[in-house]
């Protein structure tokens, strides 16, 4: 904005070169997401600091969604794309949306590996012009048991038992493969690999807590609030848990 | 990934117990997304002093020869054995000495005084400035990774053993989630009048 208090008079414009203007469609706002998928529950956590750059939009947007009226309350769907918020918004608000006429349709809830096929089409939907976000959804499977899928911004999809996305994955991920997958992990009188086993709530909480915390000293784009919703039998409880704001 | 100090890959850990140090390494040497070794430890010792050096290996190579000349003239001009505090600082000039044509290296220095038996550690950019820890350091292609797992399960006053458990959990998950970093581990264990080192056998991908 300067160059134009210091430019040339005019005359001296006519060998200079022409102005360029360009629109960038994306930007990052930063955050974390994490979900852990348990024998009778799945669990969305997040942090609630919105950023651009090094600028604090704000310390409190809630950035899990729940979706519901699916067909009773341990039909709950809790989702969650990180990245750019605007794609992040969009896509959540359209899949509410396809969530909802998918129920009118069919005239039965939509399970949540439905979801994440729905997901998956809506994201390879714009493959040319990709939703930039990293998406976890998650929720309970027919029988009650948790479940979590994870996809990458065009649609490429999995199901985890645990998974981190957005900024700070790369410090969280590491840690819940040690931790919840057992990775690395030797039993001491066997010397055989331990196994992963379904972690009760309490445990997988006090996990997300820390983890959170931890990744909160070491990565700026991370703290404030952490927000976690939980999936059980009786629908969503949602929890909240203050970060280090600085 | 043409930036040299992501080309061979590696990654390398120090922490803080009580009286004791631990410092590791990933055995990885690579090009690119080709490996090459997995015999090429990071680690040198320089009388009780240990320093592990990430990055590009020509320039990893390169210094640890540097410092074995450094640290003997030093031993032969003072006639005893340099403490990691001093070693440090020997670090940081001859890296600042090629300060606009850098070796691309990220080091790691870890020891305890023989003087006062406090244990030291700190790490360094590639052109010097010294970043002094109390708890833990970690440096190379990994250490996003190892951030969080430090970070997590890192605690004050660790006993040796229980430091060396720490340590090595801390790199082999954390390498597991490097492409560029792995194929085994190599693991120091520091203290005033005794030093392990332990080779961590892991999977090769």
């Amino acid at each position: 904005m300067y160059a134009e208090h210091f430019s040339e008079p005019a005359t001296s414009h006519v060998a200079s070169a022409p102005i360029e203007h360009q629109f960038y469609p994306y930007a990052s706002n930063g955050g974390t997401i994490l979900a852990i998928a348990g024998a009778d529950y799945a669990l969305l956590a997040g942090d609630t600091r919105h950023i651009t750059g090094y600028s604090i939009n704000t310390r409190f947007r809630p950035s899990i969604h729940t979706l519901e009226n699916l067909g009773g309350p341990e039909r709950a769907i809790v989702v969650a794309a990180n990245g750019f918020s605007a794609d992040g918004d969009a896509l959540v608000r359209r899949l509410a949306q396809r969530a909802e006429w998918y129920t009118y349709n069919h005239n039965k809830p939509l399970s949540v590996s439905a979801c994440a096929r729905l997901v998956q089409t809506m994201l390879y939907g714009k493959r040319t012009f990709p939703y930039y976000v990293h998406t976890i959804v998650a929720g309970l499977d027919e029988s009650g048991r948790g479940e979590v899928y994870s996809f990458d911004p065009v649609g490429s999809y999995e199901r985890e038992q645990c998974r981190a996305g957005g900024s700070a994955a790369s410090l969280l991920m590491p840690f819940l493969d040690n931790q919840v997958n057992k990775k690395n992990q030797y039993d001491a009188a066997t010397g055989l690999p331990q196994v992963a086993t379904d972690l009760p709530l309490e445990e997988t909480l006090k996990l997300v807590k820390d983890a959170f915390s931890s990744v909160t000293e070491r990565h700026i784009h991370v703290g404030d609030y952490l927000e976690i919703k939980i999936v059980t039998k009786e629908g969503v409880k949602v929890e909240y848990f203050p970060l280090k704001r600085d | 990934m043409s930036d040299p100090s992501s080309i061979n890959g590696g990654a390398i850990v120090a922490m803080v117990g009580k009286d004791c140090v631990a410092i590791a390494c990933d055995m990885r040497l690579g090009m690119q997304a080709l490996t090459v070794s997995n015999d090429f430890p990071k680690i040198y010792q320089y009388n009780n002093t240990f320093i592990g050096l990430a990055g590009l290996a020509t320039d990893v190579l390169t210094l640890s020869e540097v410092f074995r000349y450094k640290v003997n003239m030093y031993n032969l001009r003072e006639e005893r054995d340099i403490e990691p505090e001093t070693f440090a600082n020997l670090v940081s000039s001859t890296l600042y000495e090629k300060r606009f044509g850098p070796y691309f290296v990220g080091p790691i220095v870890a020891g305890i005084n023989s003087k006062t038996g406090k244990p030291y550690i700190c790490g360094f950019d590639l052109i010097g400035c010294i970043n002094f820890a109390k708890d833990f350091v970690v440096g190379g292609t990994t250490s996003h990774q190892l951030f969080g797992m430090c970070e997590s399960l890192w605690e004050p006053d660790l006993e040796p053993e229980d430091l060396f458990e720490t340590i090595s959990q801390a790199l082999m998950n954390a390498q597991d989630r490097d492409a560029m970093s792995g194929a085994g581990g190599l693991v120091y264990i520091i203290t005033k009048d005794k030093i392990v080192k332990r080779l961590l056998k892991t999977r090769q991908d």
